[in-house]
């Protein structure tokens, strides 16, 4: 174990710094005597060697996509291309200023222009807005404009948001934090989208539908345009979320389908890497009746005239702008603009040719859902059982749920088990118990940068341990750096903090 | 287009699986929201072609550290030690998500966990999450947390108070976020010293929460706020935004009775990058907890008693909660956190108070030296003030600027641009980088433009 707090290194300046321009006397009279700090926090005391150490002990102890194949559905996890990395350290994004005046800043507006114009023709929309920095907000971001174009058409009274059951978690949650009822509907049999059952609550309290499509069980919804007939007739609005991109690009679009409003997840579908959690980035995308509300400001261009000083020599001289009726600011700058850029420097990878990418994911997750779903004979006389499709469906689209409810059933082995021993076959383990409509649901997406030898491996890890002895599965990971973790302990305790050199009591 | 390991592989793949054509795996989409015109797109580049872009376009941007820079405003043109870049970006940290599976994932887990017991220590509350998006989002959603902790028993009720010079954009994104609760927004005032008002402040005794900034958005570090919670009580949350790295010498508001702590985590572990990726710091004390908003990491152990650290208090969180969860947030800022951890620890105890120190001692000599031109005021002079300190000048500030820039100076905000009424007046921004040249530059620029303005 790496102590972060046990270092003793380097007499507690590890990391040299310039002396202040000023004498010590005179920066303790540029702070009020009640208001001085008595003691220095009880940070590490560590040199740089020490530290180096430290966080590389820890970088070992961690799972990315470097590491292994990560199938983690619905955060598509795709690999991250290296070149991306080096171009956010150039000092005209990393050292830049978001107040800054529009001639010192053309480079960074020129490409958020071509990422707005990018994402609104890959989706079917008219304008977009790189400014949430996660789905999430995006979503939040998409409802408070869909709550202001009712307003301002005297409708406040629509006051409900319709999700189904399969949604994501978050589509409730942001419109809920809006203000917004939720109105639950189940799904089919099939686990598709039930029209009868959607066409009995919209009505004119109907703000707006929240779908993915495909859903997040993997699959189309091929009635999504009567659907969003059905909302529009009611007079509510349809908001796309974007999670699940990856799979359509060149195939089919949002407006298309319908929609008024879409989210989209670029460290998803195009690349920044997760980073344990974040950072994200969550523009939307609207039609042009939504169009005014968005978020403050826009990157926008007109003709280049021979007043303005010298450009990014593509004719066009870079503006920003306020939509006419925004709703303000969501993130207090402009976005995420590191995690534009990269997807920038994604996206020009791939051009006209990002149909491909989906053609590839959608790929991958059919051949390995057909292995995972035909083993061989031989196999199959060794299983406890099969595992079940999550709904019914010829052709996944990026990514399949499979329910594991017979090995409940028949020999206890649950889900999660299954999750945990495939660490030790040393690939990250899929989304468990999601979407909630699939009993002991594992969810699968392995992207379009896998491999065949990789899916094929996978496929036949999985089948194995589909057949070994229950006790094994049960008491999984054996090889990882720590057993099965003790989480119900963790919510009990609360232990948040290191007692370290503390001087604050937990 | 290289990013695809199975391109040429299609047939291959798809004959095992029965199947002639990609297209047949999208047969399901109907016809009538099928797309029928390729992608009206350029066409794919290669690594070296991007690079070149990359180099051309950004490369046209003015960066802060081409010239002297005064513009702050909630951002510092920082030093990250390189140390930060190197370790953050192994690919180990940086293509994980979040640690769902702890046994994989006790590394990420170990530094978020080391990470809430810095910033706990920063600003002196027991609890920290692992970050919000920024310092905004974190005061909105502050806010709303309280506001479900204290409302039951709020007199006045579903009503906070925002001091007033919160600047404009994180106005803007409270507003948005507290919308939806239904939430009462009502506003402290200031003296004309650019202190709060304390003598009007107990208007807000019996309202769930209130809000101010400490330094305020002006950089002024107000004493009065060391008063504020006496005089508004127990039922009232006081949540104050700090400036993370003058906790170095300033004392922490846990201290002086905050019971929610936001602010900008970006001084540690990022450069300024145009506004984002950045990282909001949420900490609090123990009354808030099952109501904050983000994730969390908790100690504990595995089956053979092995100490080890997970994700807790999930219950809160969208994934399980839904439409009840206490926030929508999902993704996070973990990787920029983890930055920040990384460039916390390098500081330590002696390095967070020098690098305070310098922030506090380049305020001072430049607000000396701009106070000492004729025809410039200090619009505060009595004011102390860590990083931005603001002055008057015989004219737009806004012309100023642009005049200044013309000479090769980003001399501070225009404070015209967040209130109309300020429209002669300058926020100077100054940090730990700023030099004894930047300032004389600054000082000759701001003569300079006077003369002309004269003429």
């Amino acid at each position: 174990m790496s102590d972060i707090f046990a270092f003793n290194g380097a007499s507690n300046a590890g990391w040299s710094q310039p002396k202040p321009i000023l004498s010590n006397s005179e920066i303790t009279n540029t702070v009020p005597d009640s208001m001085l700090r008595s003691e220095p926090p009880a940070w590490p005391r560590a040199s740089e060697p020490e530290l180096v150490r430290h966080y590389t002990w820890l970088s070992r102890r961690n799972f990315g996509i470097d590491t292994g194949f990560y199938p983690l559905g619905s955060c598509t996890m795709k690999h991250n291309p290296r070149v991306n990395e080096r171009i956010v350290n150039l000092p005209g994004i990393d050292r830049m200023h978001p107040l800054q005046p529009e001639h010192q800043i053309q480079g960074i507006l020129s490409i958020f222009y071509e990422m707005q114009e990018m994402l609104a023709v890959c989706s079917g929309m008219d304008q977009v807005t790189l400014q949430p920095v996660a789905g999430a907000q995006g979503e939040f971001t998409a409802m408070r404009c869909i709550q202001e174009y009712h307003r301002e058409r005297g409708e406040s009274h629509r006051n409900k948001v319709i999700v189904p059951d399969s949604a994501h978690g978050t589509n409730p949650a942001s419109a809920s934090m809006c203000g917004y009822e939720i109105i639950e509907i189940p799904s089919g049999e099939d686990g598709r989208i039930d029209l009868h059952a959607l066409q009995s609550v919209v009505g004119d309290d109907t703000a707006a539908m929240m779908i993915t499509n495909p859903s997040t069980l993997g699959i189309f919804e091929p009635e999504i345009a009567q659907a969003s007939h059905i909302v529009h007739s009611a007079g509510g609005q349809m908001y796309y979320d974007g999670a699940n991109f990856n799979a359509i690009i060149g195939k089919t679009d949002p407006g298309l389908m319908g929609f008024d409003a879409v989210h989209y997840n670029l460290h998803k579908t195009f690349s920044q890497p997760h980073g344990g959690g974040g950072p994200g980035s969550g523009p939307i995308g609207v039609k042009s009746h939504l169009a005014k509300y968005l978020p403050s400001p826009l990157a926008s261009r007109r003709k280049s005239n021979d007043s303005d000083p010298k450009g990014v020599g593509d004719g066009f001289w870079y503006i920003w702008k306020s939509p006419e009726k925004t709703i303000g600011k969501v993130q207090q700058w402009h976005g995420n603009a590191g995690a534009i850029v990269r997807c920038w420097a994604f996206y020009r990878r791939y051009g006209k040719e990002l149909e491909r990418m989906s053609e590839h994911a959608v790929l991958n997750a059919n051949y390995l859902r057909y292995k995972i779903m035909n083993p061989d004979p031989e196999i199959v006389s060794k299983m406890h059982a099969m595992p079940l499709d999550g709904a019914p469906t010829d052709f996944v689209m990026h990514e399949f749920t499979l329910s594991m409810i017979q090995f409940k059933d028949k020999v206890g082995i649950t889900g999660k088990d299954i999750a945990k021993r495939l660490l030790d076959y040393g690939v990250m383990a899929p989304t468990l118990y999601f979407p909630m409509i699939v009993p002991e649901c594992l969810m699968i997406e392995p992207t379009e940068t896998e491999s065949k030898e990789v899916l094929d491996q996978f496929a036949k890890d999985f089948l194995t341990i589909l057949t070994e002895d229950p006790e094994i599965v049960i008491t999984a990971p054996h090889t990882t750096d720590v057993g099965r973790v003790d989480e119900v302990w963790a919510a009990r305790n609360l232990i948040l903090r290191h007692s370290g050199n503390s001087t604050i009591q937990n | 287009m290289d990013q695809l390991p199975n391109l040429g592989r299609e047939q291959e793949m798809l004959s095992i699986m029965g199947l002639n054509s990609i297209e047949d795996l999208f047969s399901i989409i109907p016809d009538d929201v099928r797309r029928t015109e390729p992608l009206p797109l350029p066409s794919p580049q290669s690594e070296e072609e991007i690079w070149r872009d990359a180099q051309h376009l950004l490369g046209s941007n003015i960066d802060l550290d081409s010239r002297p820079s005064f513009l702050s405003a909630g951002l510092a043109r920082n030093f990250v030690p390189t140390m930060v870049g190197m370790l953050a970006t192994r690919g180990e940290f940086l293509t994980s998500y979040t640690p769902y599976q702890a046994e994989v994932s006790q590394g990420m887990l170990q530094a978020m966990w080391e990470f809430q017991t810095m910033i706990s220590e920063l600003v002196g509350l027991p609890i920290s999450n692992v970050s919000m998006y920024d310092a905004s989002t974190s005061a909105a959603e502050a806010i709303t947390c309280a506001v479900r902790v204290h409302n039951k028993k709020a007199i006045q009720k579903a009503t906070i108070y925002v001091s007033e010079l919160v600047p404009p954009h994180r106005m803007s994104v409270i507003e948005n976020y507290v919308q939806g609760a239904g939430i009462d927004i009502q506003i402290l005032k200031h003296q004309k010293n650019g202190c709060l008002d304390t003598d009007l402040a107990s208007i807000a005794k019996g309202s769930c929460a209130v809000y101010v900034e400490q330094p305020n958005s002006l950089g002024i570090l107000d004493e009065g706020l060391l008063k504020l919670k006496e005089m508004i009580g127990e039922n009232t949350a006081l949540i104050v935004g700090v400036d993370a790295v003058s906790l170095g010498i300033v004392s922490p508001p846990g201290e002086w009775g905050a019971d929610i702590v936001v602010g900008e985590g970006q001084p540690f572990g990022i450069g300024p990058t145009f506004g984002g990726p950045i990282y909001g710091i949420f900490a609090c004390s123990e009354k808030y907890i099952r109501q904050m908003p983000g994730r969390i990491v908790g100690q504990t152990h595995d089956t053979n008693e092995k100490l080890a650290f997970t994700l807790t208090l999930s219950t809160r969180e969208q994934h399980i909660r839904r439409h009840r969860a206490t926030s929508n947030i999902c993704s996070n800022e973990t990787l920029i956190a983890l930055m920040g951890a990384m460039h916390m620890s390098l500081l330590g105890p002696g390095g967070i108070t020098l690098l305070s120190k310098r922030v506090a001692a380049s305020t001072e000599a430049t607000k000396r030296a701009l106070n000492s031109i004729k025809g410039v005021e200090l619009a505060y002079p009595n004011s102390y003030n860590f990083r931005d300190f603001v002055i008057k000048l015989p004219g737009n500030s806004g012309d100023a600027v642009t005049f200044m820039d013309s000479q090769g100076v980003m001399a501070g905000l225009p404070l015209g641009e967040w209130w109309g009424d300020m429209s002669s007046c300058l926020l100077i921004g100054c940090d730990e980088r700023t030099s004894e040249s930047d300032i004389s530059s600054l000082v000759s620029a701001i003569e300079e433009w006077i003369k002309e303005v004269d003429l």
